[in-house]
């Protein structure tokens, strides 16, 4: 595991790179993967290339959630629209609570909290589209 | 003494011994680690009293690697019957005080002893699982006892219900006789399952992962659908496992016992009002269920699996239904693979054992995308449509609200042999949904329209004002009748009662050939 400093419009991040193949080192956290978006979303694009670009190795970048830290990630269970955000960075919720509203296949779909927490990040904006997958909020 | 007296006393001696298992240290240790014994499990698993050990004397053969000198009192497993609410089940199970539960020749032979003979007698069989695996000094004898057991499971698949709970560690080949079952209930936090553990993972492809994760309750509950059912602790699963054999019949000849039944006129006027203005806005299909069943008793079959479907049984006039509702709560109610996997396979449990099929149905259709086709959403898909054209029993569908396309033919539609269609007023059953279903059809009217926007909204209000209604699949026939939703339970209570005498013959075959 390598560490690098990388600044991108100013915003420095620090991203750790990977070597694969390594013998007997495991690759941790998959899902941290996709360079999670910082909280605001236009910078997000151009981190992802140049963090790559660096990697001594053509290795698969991991880098660690933002913000994030660890906790538990809220995906997108399918493609569609942010309707509507009913929470904000700091709430407290319980589990069951509706996070946000998620329109797709014609129906609002209520994003439930699937444990209790603080809200740690949001990744997603009122308007916004995403892909199955993708995070949306983070609970810590 | 007499000679005669010492024998009884001898016998009583032995019976002693075997019944303390591994002994009071393991017992204790047992109970420290949250678990109940063997023998504690049997005994609240039967009506009090009438549990009947076989076998208690069985002793394995082996002389490999010292074990000529292990006792293994009862041979790590306690088998028998007795009555569960007054009905004949046959029941093993581990204990993991003796040599860790772990499966030799002579417990495997046990196993299947018992296996044989509720198959003999058309009984139920409940298996709880606690054991560290295969007994290694027994090599390729503790292998083939498994087998024998994976060969009677499938035998009895269909005949008998097979319920299995697993209650400690349950890993490599030990899996498969689980997994052969009808349903699996796991114990939360002191059960695992898995196929290689967190080391030899570990030594293999270097992943680290613990066992809960790997393979705990929630694991197999929620993301594998392995496991059917997740208790808190050995006493709620074993109260969870009676309630369930109260739903079941004791054999594929028979019908699930009859309990009594609350108000079969009951009106729930409630139901009236549960369909939101919106067809975009999501409601609980549940509530719609416990409105329609006897006292708003439903047991959920794999709740955390696929939650999308709800599957599980309730009772309707005091007797057992397999219930099967798009839930449009969870991913718009969409079809996928994973519910197309949920939904076969409980059909099928439901025909194998004489269960009237209810359906109750508000899905959008199938959920697009990559992720799906790539996973083979038209072989699972294909399940479903198999299942529900295959089953015999009484199948009758409600549709509440969305019926659209090919997702509707899978919802056990008319064509598929549903004997009753029902529908509520609400029901829109059409190709597609309005907005789609414009942009094909009056694409060019639009296109040349002078404010294009206006006319499409037109078109989609006459599209929806005609289209998006029972009414048009009731002119054909599909859908038997438009009812009021308060009048849902009489109404399905009369079809059901209606279809009691339902016989159907099928083309004789070895067997079919399901798309798995």
């Amino acid at each position: 595991m390598r560490k690098f400093n990388i600044t991108v419009n100013g915003k420095a991040y620090e991203v750790e790179v990977e070597e694969v193949g390594a013998v007997g080192t495991p690759v941790s956290r998959p899902q941290a993967a996709p360079v999670a978006r910082p909280a605001v979303a236009p910078t997000a694009a151009p981190a992802t290339a140049p963090a790559a670009a660096p990697a001594p190795a053509p290795a698969a970048a991991a880098a660690p959630a933002p913000a994030a830290g660890s906790g538990e990630m809220v995906n997108a269970p399918m493609p569609g629209t942010i309707l509507d955000l009913k929470v904000a960075v700091g709430d407290s919720v319980v589990s069951g609570d509706v996070l946000c509203i998620l329109e797709a296949m014609k129906m609002e779909n209520e994003i439930m909290a699937p444990t209790a927490g603080k809200i740690v990040s949001i990744h997603v904006t009122k308007g916004a589209s995403v892909n199955s997958g993708d995070v949306l909020i983070v609970i810590g | 003494m007499s000679e005669t007296l010492k024998k009884l006393e001898q016998l009583r001696k032995a019976k002693q011994v075997i019944e303390l298992g591994g002994g009071e240290k393991r017992i204790t240790k047992q109970h420290e680690s949250g678990k109940l014994t063997a023998r504690e499990r049997i005994n609240l698993l039967f009506d009090g009293g009438t549990f009947v050990e076989l076998d208690a004397f069985v002793k394995h053969r082996c002389t490999n690697f010292g074990m000529e000198k292990t006792d293994a009192p009862a041979e790590g497993v306690v088998t028998g019957y007795g009555m569960v609410d007054g009905r004949l089940v046959y029941a093993f199970a581990q204990d993991f005080t003796v040599v860790g539960g772990s499966l030799g020749e002579m417990h495997a032979a046990k196993i299947v002893k018992v296996l044989d003979n509720a198959l003999k007698v058309g009984a139920p069989v409940v298996g709880l699982n606690d054991s560290g695996g295969a007994r290694i000094q027994e090599a390729v004898d503790a292998l083939s006892g498994y087998g024998k057991i994976f060969f009677r499971n499938t035998l009895a698949s269909g005949v008998i219900p097979q319920i299995t709970a697993i209650m400690g560690p349950c890993a490599g080949g030990a899996v498969y006789s689980p997994a052969l079952n009808d349903f699996i209930f796991m114990v939360d936090k002191t059960s695992q399952m898995f196929i290689t553990g967190p080391q030899v993972i570990e030594t293999v492809t270097g992943e680290k992962v613990t066992a809960e994760a790997l393979g705990g309750a929630m694991t197999h509950n929620k993301t594998s659908g392995v496991a059917h059912f997740l208790s808190q602790n050995d006493e709620v699963c074993i109260a969870d496992i009676r309630r369930l054999l109260s739903f079941l019949p004791s054999n594929n000849m028979e019908t699930a016992p009859v309990f009594e039944s609350d108000d079969l006129n009951r009106m729930e006027e409630a139901l009236d009002s549960l369909i939101p203005d919106n067809p975009n806005k999501p409601y609980d299909v549940h509530e719609v269920i416990r409105a329609i069943v006897d006292n708003g008793d439903f047991m959920d079959v794999q709740p955390y699996f696929a939650a999308n479907i709800v599957t599980g049984f309730g009772r309707l006039n005091g007797r057992s239904v397999g219930i099967i509702a798009n839930q449009p709560k969870v991913l718009a109610g969409c079809l996928d693979v994973d519910a197309s996997d949920k939904c076969a396979r409980f059909v099928r449990t439901c025909d194998a054992f004489n269960i009237p099929i209810l359906n109750i149905v508000d899905v959008p259709g199938f959920l697009p995308g990559t992720g799906q086709e790539y996973n083979g959403i038209i072989r699972h898909g294909a399940k479903m449509l198999y299942a529900y054209s295959e089953a015999t029993v009484p199948k009758i569908t409600l549709i509440t609200r969305k019926a659209y396309g090919g997702a509707y033919l899978a919802m056990c539609s008319k064509e598929l042999g549903a004997d009753i269609v029902l529908a509520w007023p609400t029901a829109e059953i059409a190709v597609m949904g309005p907005q789609g279903a414009a942009n094909i059809i009056f694409r060019e009217v639009v296109s040349k329209a002078d404010d294009p926007i206006a006319m499409r909204k037109q078109k989609i209000d006459e599209y929806t004002e005609e289209f998006a209604t029972p009414y048009k699949a009731a002119e054909r026939g599909f859908v038997d009748d438009v009812i009021e939703p308060s009048a849902s339970r009489p109404r399905l209570i009369d079809a059901f009662n209606m279809l009691q005498g339902k016989r159907e013959q099928r083309p004789g075959k070895k067997h079919g050939n399901i798309p798995l």
